[in-house]
């Protein structure tokens, strides 16, 4: 019972990080209709810049989320303008092949200018203010404080896109946009606005979870290859455009691979994912709770 | 379109008129030699510093001369990893570039669909890396085309038991493991032999390259309380899993496969690197002189620390390099034979002193692994 | 007609082509021949049918695989192999269709990936079976006897080129036949227009099954080829790159045509061979192409023309 506990937390932790990364993507999706497959070079963009912000520019931990954030969202418009901006009107294919294409040239771009080995952040979450004062066992659960700074950013980032998307005009206009894109252009939203709005949001939530995460885990080139097949697994599930879906299945998910890991063979843990989604959308195809949508 | 063709007709004749003059021509111009690596993709990470070995190799020769009067040229072909472009890679460097032997590659199943048609061309490869034994098993006792100056994955695997159970005195040992070939025969090996020494395997499990999370399955191999944790696999996965197992309280002796140490090794891990052990065939502190000296002159010229896979790469390539000399000329066949009885003089930089090229009849060196060590956050050899 | 008149020459080209080439031009030329396979399979499930496909890779490795199991275990020829891969690639791309009965193009790609994701696994895991990461031996292709007479020796490079040549001639031909079918025609209406489709009274679902059994076949005996062609087979050769690679090949060339997409394939599968001394740049110029090609034309070089000369 004792391990059952520490391999639920165990699973939250990553589980937070697919919730960053898919949220971005599922956001992308809903509002805009493009299939990002280079949302895991975000990540790892994040996981770089983090790197820089506290190696080579010495900053504490809130002005280097500022920075990593603030880099994310540029790439992320940059990315904007090659996969939204020239494909507008066309149907999902040409955004998963110039994504895909994105991804590989961002991948190699970073393998040529950072090199092939992997690289750690070395952020010392034990030092910080208010964290540190927290405990790190909670009776048999043991949780460094490292990895309790990703629970507790994801939620207060999703918790922040929640009000925004909710109680905020830009919100508005971006629901709008994925409830019906013409009737909201026709009700006055700036459909190019929303766009980089968009991007530039999942952008900078993906690659927050990418700096976190390299100071728990290691960065390098690829690394976003399995982290957007897991998010993309997440989008499914949760039901393609639904924030609150994405959210709740990448906990699942996260979960699900650390008792996989635990009970049956950490080796399968990667596939277990896409075993259930195939299973979901062939008993319903929009996801765990995704509403139907008329096609044609 | 006409004019084009035709145009493109005369310059084929030209260059078939040519012909005869290039070829005596040739006599003066640099003897091409073939390297063949994975330059793109994941194993490049690797691919690139064995490079750095093949070029080090070559530098030193036409920094004395060249050979038989020519100076050496290296060309180097990208296969990917991938057997079909490892396949026609070995093709050309053979028809076009005419190289009589190929140092290549680093993942060993390209190896394996390489050398078939090396062998067919009588073009002898020297190993890139490859360390599986598929790669010299293959090969015809007695007449072997593919050769790899050190030993197999399975007499690493048998070191590293032997280390983990004689010299540590650890009998409980728990194994973790990629999924790629590297992996899974030395975990085969070491399974296999700690048990024949009287250890006890108390779990197994294995990892896809590259995955990043292994609390949950470290938590559960702290539960059964390893004396000992033998990793298979690439540095930076050893690095992540021992890192996460010191944060989880998991506290053991690491041991971890051949490639895995290095000062990024060290870096990536941490403190929790301290005590991490493994079998090696080469460190820049080798007693053995030859090795010594080299990484010497490697640190001079990259300013880096030559590390297993630019010994390898160096000593595979110092091999073709020194059989053509012997032979007196650039002839596959003839530096075949050569590797495979005339070297046995040979220093090697890999290995205990003493260690030579005398292959044995499968195209491999026999020699014993070393143990290297963690200690206060730098490498050392227990000797 | 028009087309079967530009084909001839290159396929006589083609055959004589050995003749004055060396060993590397026709491995060169039998690694082309593999991917125009491939990606005419792909175009017909997703340029023709509409139906999107990442699981290339794994419909490639089952022929691969089904070929070096049966040499193994049954000690069969090619000519077993060739049908017996198409066979049983072709079952899984059933399998695999059966989800497009309820997908969409992005769902659908998803669980294309998974399902390579899954097969890669599989093969590279079920050591037992597949011979895990070290892969199978395959004996090289033995001859052609009719009746205990050696009609054609297969070992060499060179027959061996000509057996891949016929095999791809066959092949292009049997796409070209099952496009200008009416199941060609049940599968351009059922990607431009599904709900019409069905509205109109065309079986849908025999549509999408049908035209990833035909895409999953062709992969599978290029993957017979494969197999043969490097004599072993090992998990690496078979990943989602390969998949991606044909989806690029395909798109560049102008999916929905006939032409683009082989052309597609010749273009992507020589450009690498002369990038080798920019190894280190090939995949980023790779991924630039794509971006680039994606962004100007769309619809493929060929759909372009296509579209300029209808104009």
């Amino acid at each position: 019972m004792d391990l059952f506990l520490q391999y639920l937390v165990n699973g939250a932790v990553t589980g937070s990080t697919y919730v960053l990364v898919a949220v971005g993507l599922t956001l992308i999706f809903g509002i805009l209709g493009v299939v990002n497959f280079a949302h895991g070079e975000f990540y790892m963009i994040g996981g770089y810049a983090g790197i820089f912000a506290v190696t080579a520019m010495n900053l504490p931990l809130l002005p280097a989320i500022v920075f990593v954030l603030a880099v994310a969202a540029c790439v992320g418009l940059a990315a904007e303008a090659i996969l939204h901006r020239p494909m507008k009107d066309r149907d999902a294919t040409s955004s998963i092949v110039s994504s895909f294409g994105l991804a590989v040239a961002l991948q190699n771009a970073a393998l040529i200018v950072m090199g092939p080995q992997p690289q750690r952040l070395n952020l010392d979450a034990s030092k910080m203010p208010l964290l540190s004062e927290l405990p790190t066992e909670f009776g048999p659960v043991f949780l460094p404080h490292q990895r309790m700074l990703i629970p507790l950013t994801m939620v207060a980032l999703i918790g922040a896109l929640y009000a925004v998307l909710r109680y905020t005009w830009t919100g508005r206009s971006l629901r709008a946009m994925a409830q019906h894109s013409t009737v909201a252009r026709l009700c006055g939203v700036r459909v190019d606005r929303v766009a980089m709005v968009t991007f530039a949001t999942g952008a900078a939530l993906a690659g927050i979870a990418g700096m976190l995460m390299s100071s728990v885990f290691l960065v390098y080139p690829i690394v976003g290859n399995m982290i957007a097949l897991k998010a993309f697994t997440v989008v499914i599930l949760g039901g393609m455009g639904n924030v609150i879906g994405a959210a709740v299945a990448g906990l699942l998910l996260g979960v699900i691979e650390s008792l996989t890991s635990a009970y049956v063979s950490n080796s399968t843990r990667d596939i277990v994912g896409f075993v259930i989604v195939i299973g979901v959308l062939l008993f319903l195809p929009n996801g765990l709770f995704g509403k139907s949508v008329g096609r044609s | 379109m006409t004019r084009l063709s035709r145009r493109s007709f005369l310059t084929a004749a030209g260059v078939s008129l040519a012909t005869p003059y290039i070829a005596r021509a040739q006599s003066n111009a640099p003897i091409k030699v073939g390297g063949m690596l994975p330059m793109s993709g994941a194993a490049s990470i690797e691919g690139r510093q064995v490079l750095l070995g093949l070029q080090f190799a070559v530098e030193e020769i036409n920094a004395k001369g060249g050979l038989l009067d020519r100076k050496i040229e290296l060309v180097i072909e990208d296969d990917e990893s991938n057997s079909t472009k490892g396949v026609t890679a070995v093709r050309r460097l053979i028809e076009r570039d005419k190289v009589p032997f190929i140092v290549g590659t680093y993942a060993s199943a390209v190896v394996v669909a390489a050398v078939k048609v090396a062998a067919e061309y009588k073009v002898p490869m020297l190993s890139g890396g490859s360390t599986a034994a598929a790669g010299t098993d293959q090969n015809t006792p007695g007449d072997p085309w593919f050769f790899r100056s050190w030993p197999d994955s399975n007499k690493q695997g048998e070191d590293t038991a032997k280390a983990i159970v004689e010299k540590f005195k650890k009998t409980k040992v728990a194994i973790i493991h990629d999924n790629t070939n590297y992996g899974v025969t030395l975990a085969d090996q070491v399974t296999r032999v700690v048990t024949a020494v009287g250890g006890v395997i108390v779990s197994r499990d294995s990892f896809n390259a590259g995955e990043q999370d292994f609390s949950s399955m470290l938590t559960k191999v702290r539960t059964l309380r390893p004396e000992a944790v033998y990793i298979g696999g690439w540095a930076g996965d050893g690095a992540n899993i021992v890192r996460q197992a010191a944060e989880i309280g998991l506290r053991a002796q690491f041991v971890g496969s051949g490639s895995m140490l290095s000062d990024d090794f060290i870096k990536l891990a941490g403190p929790a690197s301290e005590g991490f052990a493994v079998a090696t065939v080469f460190e820049p502190s080798t007693p053995n002189p030859v090795g010594r000296a080299f990484a010497d002159r490697f640190r001079a010229r990259f300013n880096q620390d030559a590390n297993t896979f630019s010994s390898i790469g160096f000593d595979s390539t110092s091999i073709g390099l020194e059989a053509m000399r012997r032979v007196g000329r650039p002839d596959g066949q003839e530096i075949q034979k050569m590797i495979r009885g005339g070297m046995k003089d040979f220093a090697l930089a890999q290995g205990p002193a003493g260690t030579t090229a005398a292959f044995n009849e499968k195209g491999s060196v026999d020699f014993p692994d070393f143990i290297a060590v963690i200690k206060d956050g730098k490498r050392r050899l227990e000797v | 007609m028009k087309m079967s008149i530009c084909a001839l020459p290159v396929i006589a080209g083609l055959a004589i082509a050995p003749l004055g080439l060396g060993g590397y031009e026709l491995s060169v030329l039998m690694t082309i021949l593999f991917y125009v396979i491939l990606t005419l399979g792909l175009d017909l499930v997703t340029g023709y049918c509409g139906q999107f496909s990442f699981a290339t890779g794994a419909f490639y490795g089952i022929g691969a695989y089904t070929a070096a199991i049966m040499s193994r275990d049954l000690g069969t020829s090619i000519w077993w192999h060739l049908p017996a891969g198409a066979l049983v690639a072709g079952s899984f791309g059933l399998l695999l269709g059966i989800p497009a009965l309820r997908l969409t193009g992005h769902f659908l790609a998803i669980v294309t990936i998974a399902f390579q994701t899954i097969m890669y696994l599989a093969i590279s895991q079920w050591t037992s079976f597949t011979g895990g990461q070290v892969g199978l031996h395959v004996e090289s292709a033995g001859k052609l006897a009719v009746f205990g007479t050696t009609l054609f020796e297969l070992g060499s490079l060179r027959s061996y080129y000509w057996l891949t040549l016929g095999v791809t001639t066959v092949c292009v031909l049997a796409a070209w036949r099952l496009v200008n079918s009416r199941l060609g025609k049940e599968w351009v209406a059922i990607r431009d227009d599904e709900t019409l489709a069905s509205a109109i009274g065309l079986n849908t679902t025999r549509g999408k099954l049908t035209a990833f059994v035909a895409y999953a076949a062709l992969a599978g005996i290029a993957g017979v080829l494969t197999a043969h062609s490097l004599r072993g087979v090992t998990p690496d050769d078979f990943t989602i790159w390969i998949s991606a690679t044909v989806v690029a090949m395909m798109m560049l060339g102008g999916r929905g045509t006939f032409i683009g997409p082989i052309i597609g394939a010749v273009v992507l599968a020589i450009v690498p061979e002369f990038l080798g001394r920019y190894a280190e740049y090939k995949m980023l110029i790779y991924g630039t192409i794509l971006v680039i090609g994606m962004t100007l034309v769309p619809e493929g070089v060929i759909g372009r023309l296509r579209r300029s000369a209808s104009r």
